[in-house]
């Protein structure tokens, strides 16, 4: 039987969930699972291209320890997720609405566009979806 | 006996040793080799799972000094 691809709703700008999510974003695209994440809500807030290192992640979770311990950096992980295996990153488009921002707010080389919930959703019946 | 290239990951966290070792992959010619050094102690697992189900084979795997190794050998 074939892999169902993965879909990812990512909301909360938590450290630890964003680690979480990156790490299952990143591992499921390299082995040859078909990865697509939605980001909406505060999660997009986190993808500011101008926020700065681990500041973006404020004192969330586990943020303190994993800064402390050099946790490799979620975003450069969705990165890896990307150029390694089959992953796909949208931008929740009402959010990037309700912020005045447009793709050009988000960091560099990661969002393959913005897309509304319906479509993500639509889109999501071909496969398992978590949400996180 | 296969030419090996040795990638030393320890002190790296879950899932970095792995993306090390997939990146190492794509440069290196099919039959070749790759060890990857870990202390990360889910490596020595993780590793093994993620070759048997992209279809490359572990050759050997296992603890040594301060850290697990785990050599793929790449088939496709």
């Amino acid at each position: 039987m074939a892999t169902q691809p993965l879909y990812i709703m990512l909301s909360s700008a938590d450290r630890d969930k964003f680690q979480l999510a990156s790490m299952i974003a990143s591992v499921a695209a390299v082995s040859e699972r078909s990865v697509h994440v939605f980001v909406s809500m505060g999660a997009l807030k986190v993808f500011d291209k101008n926020a700065s290192g681990n500041e973006r992640y404020g004192d969330s979770g586990l943020n303190v320890e994993l800064c402390d311990q050099n946790a490799p950096d979620p975003i450069d992980m969705f990165g890896q997720g990307k150029m390694l295996g089959d992953m796909t990153m949208w931008a929740c488009s009402m959010v990037l609405d309700v912020l005045g921002w447009n793709e050009s707010n988000l960091v560099d080389d990661l969002f393959d566009g913005q897309m509304g919930l319906t479509k993500f959703l639509s889109d999501a019946e071909e496969g398992q979806l978590i949400s996180i | 006996m296969s030419e090996r290239k040795t990638i030393d990951a320890r002190g790296s966290f879950c899932p970095g040793p792995l993306m090390e070792l997939i990146a190492a992959l794509k440069l290196i010619e099919v039959g070749q080799e790759i060890e990857i050094w870990s202390t990360d102690q889910g490596t020595a697992k993780d590793v093994p799972e993620w070759a048997a189900k992209v279809g490359h084979e572990t050759v050997e795997s296992g603890e040594k000094d301060d850290h697990w190794y785990v050599v793929v050998k790449k088939t496709k």
